[in-house]
């Protein structure tokens, strides 16, 4: 009967010692949680097997607006890593968040709070004094700067920074593995070089600014936004005079977001003659797309084909 | 001053910041295709400094104003069929390194200003513990701690006014609690212990005030377990409980009581499920919840001498247990409109525990995420007495950097 007992406990503390090895991160990986998809797989290409990474958002859901459920209180509590857009973005949820995980190391002036738009060249800063009139203003700036591969660039160096001072050991890794993604982004930067001669002049209409880095980058012409203010459902009236804009622009190409309804960009493409693209903004924010660079050549390359 | 000087005084954080940004640069103006160049403008945004130099507190005002346009007259307990049913000011920041303070001053026409919530939370004790001192809404029930302007509906649950309070229960106290997770799905342990149990009475002289000793203080513990059960949809179960001393009327006590002390307790129960696709988040979501609760009221035990020896005290306080509950549902139609339903059941204390019961239906209007617009309609069937009708409307609005509010 003892033996039993103690056969019993025996394989009840390998199985428990198993299950534990398999929920935890190798020892001495960096535990990173990031906002966002594209922070993920960033930080994930820079940290390869040094660091264990997860995601708050994903990439087809709009990024101002994730529920801070309590689950994800629980990827935080244990983070060494805290990775975020910034530019008040994540501000409908991440105090939240941080304040339930109560971990020191990655509140704000911790080791591991990483606001990743401190590396950015920030565009639309508001100048002068801004408020809700304008809709849902981000004063300190726009913050959907991913969508400009030399900010990718930017953030992975940042991720490369980060993972240094906390790990100092695996530096040659981290210098490594920046390298290689650089030299990976580079290589999709040339084989999308005529795409970008298709885009740059041409006269798009934009749903968001999230796009604003994107024509920073192409060179494309946003003529108009379906939004009549940042976060603001378009009225009639507003989108009887984008359909003016397009014409007069002569503006073939609407782009938007998945997580928006398309049956208000379907209408004024119907009215315009225009085509429709749902673009995704971040990994994953279509099947198939789950990496940065993928995502970046899709957006380019559908762009191009539909400016053509 | 040479750029080199200035980087010298600058504080690692923001060093490292910078010559990032300059290594950065430089690497990516040299991998940009030819053609499409842009010069790198001057790091922006964090970089241009702090956002709050001057570490003024976030302030914010929320207003909840209040219409009534009842067939049978005004239901609103100063008659009104339109007022301002509360403004609230709010300042928040952290105190320290170790404190971040959280202070809400309500001003309404009835209560004048009063000290909503004031709240010192510790933010870096170990085992992730978090501790908060001062006055705070009783984490007890779901909608409890919930504003009221923030409610889904314009009151809240007839159980949770006729057990709790119109707005809710607030204590003076301690609170501690702790997320957990042995059985790998998020549960948060909440204890409490205030001052006393509700609001005091102005009218009610007892011998022996009810927090004499430490068993007349008032504690509450809440249990929360949450589980995702998609990625669109999840689930909250929890319990609660609350119990203290409270006054309690009698009648031809001596000296001017009018008054004992007795326990008095609350039990609960609340589920709610969400669901919300992740794609579609902006435009669809449905909530779903269900609250019960049995208020359970002690004998006093003694009473105080009676102010006629031959005539003995009356105890006219509750001594019956009393249950409660209420079935919430709201559905999102559009991006910026919802309708919503709730159905109330409660052995009611202003009919002598008779049931009352009262069913509801909201339209709800979002113009952003900083106002609320809601239409109501209610039919109050009292525990005795005939039903009346309600309707109801609500404009709520929020200025300024509003903390969000908790899942």
């Amino acid at each position: 009967m003892i033996q039993m007992t103690l056969r019993v406990l025996r394989n009840s503390a390998i199985v428990l010692g198993a299950l534990a090895a398999m929920a935890l991160p190798a020892a001495g990986q960096l535990r990173v949680v990031t906002s966002t998809t594209d922070l993920y797989d960033i930080a994930k290409a820079v940290g390869g097997n040094k660091i264990t990474a997860v995601h708050i958002g994903e990439g087809y859901q709009d990024p101002h607006f994730i529920e801070p459920k309590p689950s994800f209180v629980l990827q935080l509590q244990k983070a060494d890593v805290w990775a975020y857009v910034g530019l008040d973005l994540e501000i409908g949820w991440m105090p939240l968040l941080l304040d339930g995980a109560k971990n020191a190391k990655i509140r704000a002036g911790g080791s591991g709070h990483l606001n990743a738009s401190q590396v950015i060249s920030v565009l639309d800063v508001a100048r002068g004094n801004v408020d809700r009139s304008q809709g849902d203003v981000h004063p300190l700036g726009n913050p959907h700067y991913w969508l400009d591969p030399d900010n990718a660039r930017k953030i992975a160096k940042l991720f490369r920074d980060e993972f240094v001072e906390l790990d100092t050991e695996n530096e040659p890794v981290y210098d490594a593995n920046l390298k290689a993604w650089n030299a990976k982004l580079e290589a999709a930067e040339a084989g999308w070089r005529d795409d970008l001669a298709a885009i740059k002049g041409k006269p798009v209409v934009a749903w968001h600014t999230s796009w604003r880095y994107l024509a920073e980058y192409t060179g494309m012409n946003i003529v108009g936004f379906i939004e009549p203010k940042p976060g603001v459902p378009p009225s009639a009236a507003h989108l009887a005079g984008l359909v003016n804009t397009m014409k007069q622009k002569n503006a073939k190409v609407i782009i938007m977001e998945p997580f928006y309804d398309k049956k208000t960009a379907d209408k004024v493409a119907r009215e315009t003659g225009a085509q429709v693209l749902v673009l995704p903004p971040s990994v994953g924010g279509l099947k198939g797309l789950d990496d940065y660079i993928s995502v970046m050549k899709y957006d380019i390359h559908t762009l191009a084909t539909a400016l053509k | 001053m040479l750029v080199s000087d200035v980087r010298a005084q600058l504080p690692e954080d923001a060093r490292r910041t910078a010559q990032t940004s300059a290594s950065v640069a430089a690497s990516a103006k040299k991998a940009r295709p030819s053609g499409f160049t842009r010069e790198a403008a001057a790091p922006q945004g964090q970089g241009q400094g702090p956002v709050n130099p001057r570490l003024l507190p976030d302030i914010s005002a929320v207003g909840d104003l209040i219409g009534d346009l009842s067939p049978d007259g005004s239901t609103q307990e100063d008659g009104t069929r339109f007022g301002v049913r509360e403004i609230e000011i709010a300042l928040q920041a952290a105190v320290d390194p170790s404190f971040r303070g959280d202070v809400f001053l309500g001003f309404s026409d009835e209560e004048g200003v009063h000290i909503e919530q004031a709240y010192l939370t510790a933010t870096s004790l170990p085992w992730a513990l978090e501790v908060r001192l001062g006055r705070y809404l009783m984490p007890v029930t779901k909608q409890n701690t919930t504003h009221r302007h923030d409610l889904h509906t314009i009151e809240h649950s007839y159980a949770t006014q006729r057990f709790l309070g119109a707005e809710g229960a607030k204590g003076t106290g301690v609170w501690v609690s702790r997320v957990i997770s042995p059985f790998k799905f998020y549960q948060e342990v909440i204890l409490t212990v205030t001052d006393r149990l509700g609001e005091a009475p102005e009218d009610l002289v007892v011998e022996e005030s009810t927090n004499e000793d430490l068993s007349g203080l008032a504690y509450s513990a809440r249990l929360r377990n949450y589980w995702d059960l998609s990625q669109s949809t999840n689930l909250e179960v929890s319990g609660s409980v609350l119990t203290g001393k409270l006054e309690q009327p009698v009648v031809g006590a001596a000296d001017g009581i009018n008054a004992v002390t007795a326990r008095q307790s609350l039990y609960g129960v609340d589920v709610t499920f969400r669901w919300r696709p992740l794609q579609q988040g902006l435009y669809k979501s449905l909530i779903v919840q269900a609250e019960y609760m049995r208020q359970m009221n002690d004998d006093p035990g003694a009473l105080p001498p009676p102010e006629v020896p031959t005539v003995p005290v009356v105890y006219a306080g509750l001594t019956q247990s009393l249950n409660g509950g209420y079935l919430f549902g709201r559905y999102q139609i559009s991006r910026r409109g919802y309708v919503g339903g709730r159905f109330d059941i409660v052995d009611d204390p202003l009919f002598g525990g008779d049931r009352s019961k009262a069913a509801s239906g909201y339209l709800i209007y979002y113009p952003s995420e900083f106002s609320k617009l809601v239409a109501g309609y209610e039919r109050f069937m009292p525990g005795s007495g005939s039903a009346t009708n309600r309707i109801l409307l609500q404009a709520a609005f929020a200025l300024g950097p509003h903390r969000p509010h908790p899942f």
